[in-house]
């Protein structure tokens, strides 16, 4: 590796989030005037041409270059001085190239699959605005920018939940994930503040450059009778920020509702890049995550209970979206799972890899739906393989991935994972985590196959009005399948060559952008393990087996009409109610938040704010009394001299009085 | 030959007063040249009228090295801060002639329309740079005829005959009230000139207070009346609805600037000894001003009246820069009337415009239903306008009240500024109720815009000016800081 230390060009990085920016606002603006085909011309040339020099930027990092600078400054308030600026190194690169090249096959597979709908041009006014929002947010070299991004995908995200706005359903979803979202928001917003308060400033590098002392300090808040450390503090309240965005339990409730949003979204945003957001902001305040071990084992423990928790959701769901939504909740617990146990890299290149086989997983299941006439529900699928090959193969070459099943590119960075996670030591939360995740393996390569089978084996129970319709997708949505493929087969070679994860012979692909104390490193470990040949024969397959496994059973019960499906449910039908009610955290929130708080609102508006301020103080006090005033002011102009006169008399004299009493 | 010794010396720095000759020189050659103009020709009169402003612009502009020079034995003063205001007005008479092309065209002897126009404009000139009260008295009487005769010009039309004679009833009478204040203020101290009576001031004992206090409150009363300023407000939605349409745009700008720099020259150099005295007063008349003017606009259905009474309000408003008696709140008033001039003859465009066939004039509220359906840019344009007017951020018409209200804060009249904010919510209630029939109601009947491309000039100028301005206030409060050197 060339080590040049060379900048990268301003302008060429400004252009990045800029050229999606632009075509959003022409097509957001104009999108009435341009029509259907010019402005899905402009999106997509602007989200390209952002990824080509990603691409570019990617290659110049990879040979050594970087970038800080603050390009203007936003906001000046007092001593809170907030600029504009981007912090390019090779976690930034990574995560631009997958945010990039995925957005631009969704851009161009919407054209396909939104083709005809009412909405069209503003959907992709929406996802190119989107594509902004997640390059500032990744890019930004700031706290500050990093919550612009972070807001401003959660607004997209919120938008084109509830795109198709007729439908209730779509609207209550919408509503979910931005008020859940919300709650994360404000544990992001109090440990901006934390970090405000302690560090002085909001920018990455000298937040990082000031730790040692911030450490040195032991600064320590009580709350109440509790005493957290600083670090740990601004560590949690940040992560939860992360637990809203990245979907996890018990804020992942949001994730599976925003399925009633249009697939290419579900694609993009709900799976390939804005979920992941909290996984790169963890990796990226690695320097400050490290230096709290309780921050790092509540990530852990979170994560892995998400990881387990949404799998078996997924076991029984039969909204082949649905199924694809538990899994990346469940996926995303992975992601975090590796950074807990100061695995970072392995984090971002499961977000990575991830990105491909969720993304091709969710464009085929669209491909899917649009060829059953938007049905959903897998129970009225099957044998579809016969008239949509070429979704077949690529959607088996996603499940393979999402599995883990070598070569594909799921099984290099989960196996990363899961063996990162055995050989760090954080007593029985990396223990709980090692079991979780493995655990959890069987789950997915289950669900998955489950949910493949089911659509394109297993019997022909599609109804016979949809026969008819049913074909392949055309090319624009199948291109962009068969890129994912390529992606979802071959990334996860590419990466562990690339990326050089777990670390042979020196340092990672991520070099000094992601932080991690030598006590914690678990890739220091594994490749000490590799060179000895001490990993042993479980730790490298344990994984492969347990993938297998699921997968040899979700053969059993639903490559062929079988009756062991109904049965099973039959035997253990409080378990299966259960999962199929997602372990009611839909009944919780509902009845310990939502209701309570509906009734406060209810009464609020209806005694408080109708009865008492309207009707009361507005209406009844200012309204009647200036309708009142405004009737004797008009009445009072009469139109006769005498009077007007007589006015500016009574005025003058008025005013001469007042100055005699005044002196 | 005996010499012909005259009483007193040829006037030194007699430059500085050719911009008024060269109006009164105009506005003597339109009268009598359009004497020989046909009617169909009369706009020649207008275009020579504009044309007669527009040229003293530069000539204004020449004597800008004679800053602070007076002539004519000290009556008439040349300050930045009257070059300035000179310049605004100017601006305003040039609009209001031009609007005037259209709506004049049938009328006979147009002509003297527009030298009474030049008159008024003289006189408001002379006003700006009065330095003594009776070049003050003679400029407001000047300015005073020409309008009244302006507003009675269709004389063939009860209302507005009606409307001027009471205007001029009134007029009267405050011109009485003023010239007895006056007498008042001659009498203490036995001056004539602004300066000489501060200083005068300054020295007056007990005995004399109460003779001052009624000459101050009664010559403020005078010009009280000249900014329709409550309770001397009552002639002006009268005279406004009965005056012809670019008449009341022409008097509710023009006449308002030059009263308003006549009022914080008077203040600044006759009164600062009763500074004490005078803001009280001045706060009296600006919370009632804000009130009436707010208030009854919302009674209103008549466009034209309505607006008297918003400029009722935007007068309330100012006033807050004369009571914080500083730099900051003289310099905001003159931020406040250049934006004013902007947002009001902008709107007078449109309403001037608003004229079909049968009778359909555009002076109703509801008139205005429909508008952007029919015409979807002037509909624009006129919400901006009106939002301008309200005083919504970002637009001119936030600035203009952000430059006072900030400056009475300041000066320490928090409450005052306060209420003059509620009064600015109030206010607004009746401009979005426009921007509500303009773009939320169905036409009622048919709709018609006059389209005319000197008036579309104006109308875009405006608004173009009040979007600027509203984004880029800066170089504007700068400009109205530096007209105040020399003076405060």
């Amino acid at each position: 590796m060339v080590t040049t230390h060379a900048t990268l060009s301003s302008v060429e990085l400004l252009a990045i989030p800029l050229l999606p920016l632009l075509a959003a606002l022409v097509v957001g603006l104009g999108g009435k005037v341009l029509k259907e085909q010019l402005s899905h011309w402009i999106c997509c040339v602007g989200v390209i041409l952002s990824a080509l020099l990603s691409i570019h930027i990617f290659s110049q990092v990879a040979d050594g270059a970087s970038f800080y600078g603050n390009f203007w400054t936003w906001i000046v308030s007092g001593k809170l001085i907030i600029p504009v600026g981007m912090m390019i190194d090779q976690l930034t690169a990574v995560m631009m190239i997958t945010v990039t090249i995925v957005a631009a096959c969704v851009h161009v597979y919407t054209i396909g699959y939104m083709h005809g709908d009412p909405g069209y041009t503003r959907f992709f006014a929406y996802i190119s605005a989107f594509t902004f929002a997640m390059l500032v947010l990744i890019m930004g070299n700031n706290f500050f920018t990093l919550f612009f991004g972070w807001e401003g995908v959660g607004l997209i995200s919120y938008l084109l939940i509830g795109f198709w706005f007729k439908r209730e359903r779509a609207n209550v979803a919408a509503m979910k994930a931005f008020i859940v979202n919300r709650i994360g928001d404000f544990g992001f917003i109090i440990g901006m503040i934390a970090i405000w308060h302690y560090f002085g400033t909001l920018d990455y590098h000298e937040v990082f450059a000031a730790m040692p002392v911030f450490l040195a300090h032991h600064y320590a808040l009580n709350l109440g009778s509790w005493e957290v450390s600083a670090i740990t503090f601004i560590c949690v309240a940040l992560f939860i920020g992360a637990m809203g965005k990245s979907a996890q339990v018990p804020l992942h409730v949001w994730l599976p509702d925003s399925m009633e949003g249009p697939t290419p979204i579900s694609a993009l945003i709900h799976a390939a890049t804005m979920v992941t957001a909290g996984i790169f902001m963890v990796a990226r305040l690695s320097p400050l995550f490290e230096f709290s071990d309780t921050a790092l084992a509540f990530v852990t423990i979170t994560g892995a209970l998400t990881a387990w928790i949404c799998a078996t959701i997924g076991l029984v769901q039969n909204d082949i979206k649905r199924v694809i939504a538990y899994s990346t909740c469940s996926q995303l617990g992975y992601m975090f799972v590796a950074c807990g146990v100061s695995a970072y890299g392995a984090g971002i290149f499961h977000l990575m890899t991830h990105a491909w086989f969720k993304g091709l997983l969710f464009l085929a299941a669209g491909s899917v739906i649009h060829g059953v006439m938007a049905d959903q529900d897998i129970r009225r699928m099957g044998q579809l393989r016969k008239y949509m090959p070429i979704t077949y193969i690529t959607m088996l070459i996603g499940a393979l991935a999402l599995s883990g099943i070598p070569p594909f590119a799921g099984f290099w960075s989960k196996d990363l994972i899961i063996e990162a996670t055995s050989v760090r030591h954080m007593g029985w939360v990396s223990e709980f985590a090692y079991w979780a995740l493995l655990s959890g393996v069987f789950f997915t390569a289950f669900y998955t196959f489950r949910m493949f089978f089911l659509t394109f084996h297993n019997s022909d129970r599609v109804p016979q009005k949809t026969k008819p319709h049913l074909h392949e997708s055309p090319k624009v949505i199948t291109i962009p399948l068969m890129i994912l493929a390529a992606g979802a087969a071959l990334t996860g070679w590419w990466g562990a060559k690339v990326l050089n994860l777990p670390g042979e012979g020196g340092e990672s692909f991520f070099g000094h952008s992601i932080f991690v104390l030598p006590q914690h490193n678990p890739m220091i470990t594994l490749e000490v393990m590799e060179q000895s040949h001490t990993t042993g024969l479980w730790l490298e397959s344990g994984a492969v087996i347990f993938a297998l496994t699921g997968i040899a059973l979700a053969w059993i019960m639903y490559f062929k009409p079988s009756t062991i499906p109904a049965k099973m449910a039959k035997s253990f039908p409080a378990l299966h109610q259960f999962l199929l009610d997602k372990w009611r955290f839909d009944e919780l929130y509902w009845s310990i938040f939502v209701m309570p708080a509906r009734n406060i609102g209810t009464w609020l508006w209806q005694q408080a704010d109708l009865a008492a301020i309207d009707k009361g103080i507005i209406h009844g006090g200012i309204i009647n009394g200036i309708t009142v005033a405004a009737r004797k002011l008009r009445e009072m102009q009469t139109g006769m001299v005498y009077h007007y006169a007589y006015a500016m008399v009574i005025g003058l004299f008025g005013l001469l009085t007042w100055l005699a009493l005044g002196n | 030959m005996s010499k012909i010794s005259f009483p007193y010396p040829f006037p030194e720095h007699l430059s500085i007063i050719v911009p008024e000759m060269f109006i009164a020189v105009m506005a003597m050659t339109v009268l009598l040249w359009s004497l020989f103009l046909p009617k169909e020709k009369n706009y020649i009169a207008a275009w020579m009228a504009a044309s007669a402003c527009a040229a003293a612009i530069p000539l204004l502009l020449s004597q800008a090295g004679a800053i602070g020079l007076t002539t004519f034995y000290g009556f008439f003063i040349l300050d930045a801060f009257a070059v300035y205001a000179k310049l605004i007005l100017l601006l305003t008479s040039i609009f209001a002639i031009v609007m005037s092309i259209d709506f004049m065209k049938k009328e006979a002897n147009a002509g003297e329309y527009y030298a009474m126009i030049l008159f008024a404009v003289l006189g408001m000139m002379f006003m700006i740079s009065a330095a003594n009260l009776v070049m003050m008295y003679l400029s407001m009487e000047l300015m005073a005829l020409s309008v009244y005769v302006l507003v009675a010009y269709q004389r063939e039309v009860v209302r507005s005959s009606e409307a001027a004679l009471k205007y001029f009833i009134l007029g009267s009478l405050a011109s009485g009230i003023m010239l007895y204040g006056m007498s008042f203020l001659y009498g203490v101290t036995g001056q004539f000139d602004f300066q000489a009576i501060g200083i005068a001031l300054q020295g007056v004992g007990h005995n004399g207070h109460l003779a001052v206090m009624v000459g101050m409150l009664f010559v403020i009363v005078g010009l009280a009346f000249k900014l329709s300023a409550a309770p001397f407000h009552m002639w002006t939605p009268d005279a406004y609805e009965g005056a012809p349409t670019p008449v009341t745009a022409f008097m509710s700008v023009a006449p308002k600037i030059a009263a308003f720099a006549l009022f914080i020259r008077f203040l600044v150099e006759a009164l600062p000894a009763v500074q004490h005295e005078y803001i009280p007063i001045l706060t009296g008349l600006a919370l009632l001003t804000m009130a009436v003017g707010n208030i009854a606009a919302i009674a209103q259905r008549n466009i034209k009246r309505m607006l008297a009474y918003s400029t009722i309000g935007h007068v309330g408003f100012a006033l807050l820069g004369l009571i914080a008696a500083n730099a900051d709140g003289y310099a905001g008033v003159l931020t406040y009337l250049t934006i004013y001039l902007f947002m009001n003859m902008g709107i007078f465009a449109i309403i001037i415009l608003m004229r079909g066939k049968d009778g359909f004039k555009g002076e109703l509220i509801d008139d205005y239903a429909g508008m952007s359906q029919k015409r979807p840019i002037y509909a624009l344009a006129m919400a901006l306008l009106l939002l301008s007017l309200a005083g919504i951020p970002f637009l001119g018409g936030f600035w203009a009240k952000y430059a006072v209200f900030i400056a009475a804060i300041e000066a320490g009249h928090v409450v005052l500024a306060l209420i003059a904010l509620l009064f600015s919510v109030v206010g607004a209630f009746y401009y979005l109720r426009i921007i509500k029939y303009i773009y939320f109601d169905q036409p009622r009947g048919e709709f018609e815009i006059s389209d005319n491309s000197t008036m579309q000039v104006i109308v875009t100028v405006c608004t173009i000016m009040v979007v600027v301005l509203g984004l880029f206030p800066g170089p504007l409060m700068e400009l109205c800081h530096q007209a105040l050197i020399g003076l405060v």
